[in-house]
């Protein structure tokens, strides 16, 4: 635009705009409008010109003039100026919304001009795409008849923006189902059938009304005997790669809300080939395929074997050959690939062999946090993968460098994915965990072992108990002076339950090899004893396992089973950390396992798996046999009230428990200390074999 | 296959090639390489069918009437030649598919372009629906590179750089290939001869009809779009440049 020309500066064409005062009328009106409209149209720096002139309110108050006719070719400039104004330009649609612009479009909806109906249709579309645009309460009786109105109507403008409108504000369930009993599905279904731009808006409507919502989601699929979802399936091989994947993700929605629907194998691996294809497709079908194929095999071992077996892999793996990858298809990318890694090896090897992995770690110095965080997900699941870990692939300097880098990163969610890599990675079987402490990798999970973030807390806590698995003395004796005992001590009495499990791993491999080491820390500073001793009795959170067992708690069986369960899984680490501690300290150690078997069915089930491990290591006899056998008083005595503690008989499992002790030959090694010659012990003995003999009385009566 | 005959007779003379059908398809036959015909992106195997062969397969092609009208309409509309379709619509009864009022509207614009008036093109583009030019970055670049091009043909060098700094350096930012073609249509500043650089193409005739084209494309695809105009009419009948 030539400067020269003065009476299209942009002040002076400002002051042109609106009504009354020094505003131009009529024709010069019209011309001011259109000139605006024509130099902000994909013009970033004069809308903002504009909008910093006042250009918007101005123009909204030629549309509110205009009631009920008015100039028709006025209303359409100034409604398309405002609906141009709210395109892509965040603080435009700001200005358009405090202008109150959105009633003024919505009434010039209802002229009989074609043109005008159109104008104010594309322009609501446009403020209805922004995130800053209030959602439309369906709920408001009114507003649902007035959107039914709307999506009746003849004009595919209009049509088309009611669809809009009930994708961008549909979310909560009430919503769903009241737009769903208004029959405004059945409708969306009918209007599929109409042009390519009201068709991918109502996929995106419906797909926003079916989501999550298992009610909805079966009303739709029934809807025609089932037409509706054969269209839907139609149209996922439809010319249009837009609304190919559009159809895509609402079929898998429509599956992911009511799983009995869009089951069959034939259909959804049709789905994952059309996705697959999809990724070639430029443009934003293309860089939103991997997110819907990410989102369809989600959890499902079967799907991704499906998905590996046509390549999928590959074909991904591809785009890092050709060239620098747009942010967000980069993350898609990433997001997809990890998927994939999550369970299957094969997956994982076939990254590892089609050499990419120096992509995905120069991913992790990416400027978009999103890609950021994708990539060390990918990362973490490649490392799932015992093979590659012990092949030492994801433990060289290139790729532990930059992840120790994401741990000083600016956002938490990045340090927590880089976290949850750091955790496998530092699991690795070759002794080279001192490039992970070299680059100052220890010092900065301590510090995040610190976080007011559980899961900040919780991860970082994890990744030093894989670092310190098989680690060496000297990395031990850094990890320990690093983190101090007292620190640790405070994370085994954690308020959260599974940062306790680790804290108590942790310890487990601390000490595992390396006794004598720590006897000293241990002894003397009894703050790990007492730590221990102090979860176990304020144990409500292994509370997680009591509330699996009220809930199953309808036989004897299914309760000790499930205590089992738990004990072999989370508890192994806590056991193993026992034996450690008795061991070294087997008088303190065994008064500590008595008081324990004092307390409820779950804290005599620990004890017990302690003394007789449910997977019995060869004929080694349990420890406590030897206790028994002990010169020692102190310790005969302790262990005895050990045995009356877990044969007392209050609850349902005691029967059991004394059949696992009878079958470790616990019981008769007690019977032979009837005469024991320590008083308080053989006054324990004879305690604990009456209650024993109860139950061998109760065993003949059946 | 007179029909075909009549509307030739009322075509105005435009720089396209105007064939008739008939021979139109004969000239697609001498494109073909005498050898490889069939083309398929899947299969390995390629079947081989001489000249002689395929045309006397083309002989023996009955075409329905429909189907040629409706491609003939298409053709005329397509090209906008309004006239030529409403008395083709009258004598043979193919309808066009779309309101013919609306060739009338995209024409303008296309003559715009063709003619070198570009920002009257994108005024107009803009009064038929704001919602072409944003969903087709790359024709808003090209038809701004088009202004930038009749404004250096004229010589008005310091206009250029203007506006090639207002409106086209934003664009430029964003996308790299907009960049280079920025710099090449900025480059034709550089040269004493433009006519003969080594950019000097962008200077000719050529270069607005590309734009001109792609302008009615956008046009059409976007009227389908929006409006379901032409839906029967699933192929554009593009002409060779």
């Amino acid at each position: 635009m030539p400067a020269s020309a003065t009476a299209n500066r942009p002040e002076e064409l400002v002051e042109r705009l609106g009504v009354g005062g020094a505003a131009a009328e009529g024709e010069a009106l019209l011309k001011a409008l259109r000139e605006v409209k024509n130099q902000i149209i994909g013009n970033k720096t004069k809308k903002l010109l504009y909008l910093h002139l006042g250009a918007v309110p101005r123009i909204v108050s030629v549309l509110a003039s205009a009631e009920g006719g008015g100039d028709a070719a006025l209303i359409v400039q100034a409604a398309a100026a405002i609906g141009s104004f709210a395109c892509g330009v965040e603080d435009g649609v700001r200005a358009v919304l405090d202008a109150d612009a959105v009633p003024q479009l919505t009434r010039i909806l209802s002229y009989p001009d074609e043109k005008v109906v159109d104008a104010g249709a594309r322009s609501l579309r446009m403020i209805f795409q922004s995130k800053l645009t209030p959602k439309y309460d369906v709920l408001q009786e009114k507003n649902m008849k007035f959107l039914l109105s709307l999506l009746y109507r003849e004009n595919e403008n209009v049509t088309e923006l009611a669809a809009s409108i009930i994708a961008h504000s549909c979310e909560r369930h009430e919503e769903q189902k009241a737009l769903c009993d208004a029959g405004v599905l059945q409708r969306l279904v009918k209007l599929l059938g109409g042009p390519l731009n009201q068709r991918d808006a109502c996929l995106e409507s419906i797909e926003a009304i079916v989501r999550n919502n298992s009610e909805v989601a079966q009303k739709f699929a029934c809807i025609d005997n089932g037409k509706a979802l054969s269209s839907l399936i139609e149209l996922i091989q439809d010319r249009y790669p837009r609304t190919r994947l559009l159809a895509c993700i609402c079929l898998i929605a429509i599956r992911h809300a009511s799983p009995c629907y869009v089951q069959e194998m034939q259909i959804k691996t049709k789905l994952i080939l059309i996705l697959i294809e999809l990724l070639e497709e430029p443009g934003k079908a293309g860089d939103e395929a991997p997110f819907a194929l990410t989102n369809l095999i989600m959890d499902e071992e079967e799907l991704h074997k499906q998905a590996i077996s046509i390549n999928a892999v590959e074909k991904l793996c591809n785009f890092f050959y050709k060239g620098p990858i747009e942010a967000r298809r980069l993350q898609g990318i990433l997001l997809a690939l990890a998927e994939l890694c999550s369970k299957l090896e094969k997956c994982r090897s076939q990254l590892i062999s089609l050499q990419v992995l120096n992509f995905i770690v120069d991913a992790l110095k990416h400027d978009c946090t999103d890609v950021r965080t994708a990539a060390c997900s990918c990362i973490r699941n490649i490392s799932r993968s015992l093979k590659n870990l012990s092949a030492g692939h994801l433990s060289s300097e290139t790729v532990v460098v930059p992840l120790v880098q994401l741990l000083h990163d600016e956002s938490s969610s990045v340090q927590v994915a880089a976290l949850g890599a750091i955790c496998n990675v530092a699991v690795n079987f070759a002794t080279r965990k001192s490039v992970f402490i070299q680059c100052g990798g220890v010092s900065q999970l301590v510090q995040l072992a610190k976080s007011m973030d559980s899961t900040l807390r919780l991860k970082s806590v994890w990744a030093l108990r894989n670092l310190m698995f098989l680690a060496d003395r000297k990395d031990k004796e850094c990890v320990l002076m690093e983190l101090t005992v007292s620190n640790l001590a405070s994370l085994i009495c954690d308020s959260e339950h599974p940062i306790q499990e680790q804290a108590l791993t942790l310890v487990s491999n601390l000490i595992d090899g390396c006794g004598d080491t720590f006897e000293h820390a241990f002894a003397e500073d009894s703050a790990i004893i007492n730590a221990l001793t102090r979860i176990l009795h304020s144990a409500s959170s292994p509370g997680v396992c009591m509330q699996a067992c009220n809930q199953e708690a309808e036989s004897t069986n299914t309760l000790v089973q499930v205590l089992h369960l738990f004990a072999m899984h989370s508890l192994r680490d806590l056991i193993r950390t026992f034996y450690r501690c008795i061991e070294m300290l087997p008088i303190k150690g065994m008064f500590l396992l008595a008081n324990i078997a004092a307390g409820n069915e779950f804290h005599k089930e620990v004890v017990l798996n302690c003394l007789v491990p449910p997977q019995p290591n060869g004929n080694n006899p349990s420890f406590i046999i030897k206790f028994l056998q002990s010169k020692e008083n102190l310790l005969r005595v302790a262990s005895v009230w050990c045995i009356v503690n877990l044969t007392y008989r209050d609850g349902l499992c005691s029967s059991t428990r004394v059949a696992r002790l009878r079958d470790a030959g616990i019981i008769s090694q007690i019977k032979t200390m009837v005469n024991d010659p320590c008083l308080d012990c053989k006054l324990r003995v004879r305690m604990a074999l009456e209650q024993c003999m109860d139950f061998e009385n109760s065993e003949h009566v059946h | 296959m007179s029909l075909s005959w009549i509307i030739l007779g009322q075509l105005d003379s435009i720089e396209a090639m105007v064939i008739s059908l008939p021979s139109f398809l004969y000239w697609f036959t001498t494109q073909l390489d005498d050898q490889r015909f069939w083309r398929s992106n899947e299969s390995t195997s390629k079947k081989v069918i001489t000249r002689d062969e395929w045309e006397r397969k083309l002989k023996d092609v009955k075409i329905r009437k429909e189907d040629m009208n409706k491609l003939v309409m298409n053709f005329l509309v397509t090209e906008g030649f309004v006239e030529a379709a409403e008395k083709f619509r009258i004598e043979s009864g193919t309808e066009p598919g779309i309101d013919l009022g609306t060739i009338t509207d995209r024409m303008a614009v296309k003559k715009a372009v063709q003619f070198g008036n570009v920002k009257d093109a994108i005024e107009k583009v803009n009064d038929l629906n704001p919602m072409i030019l944003y969903a087709n970055p790359q024709l808003h670049f090209h038809l701004q590179q088009q202004r930038l091009i009749e404004l250096i043909r004229i010589g008005k060098v310091e206009e250029a750089l203007e506006f090639a700094q207002e409106e086209l350096a934003p664009r430029g930012k964003e996308n790299q290939s907009f960049l280079e073609e920025l710099e090449r249509t900025v480059a034709l500043l550089a040269f004493e001869d433009v006519k003969n650089c080594p950019y000097g193409e962008l200077l000719d005739v050529s270069q607005r009809l590309k734009t001109a084209s792609e302008v009615n494309a956008a046009i059409l695809a976007n009227q389908s779009h929006e409006k379901g105009l032409g839906r029967n009419q699933q192929s554009q009948f593009f002409m060779a440049e």
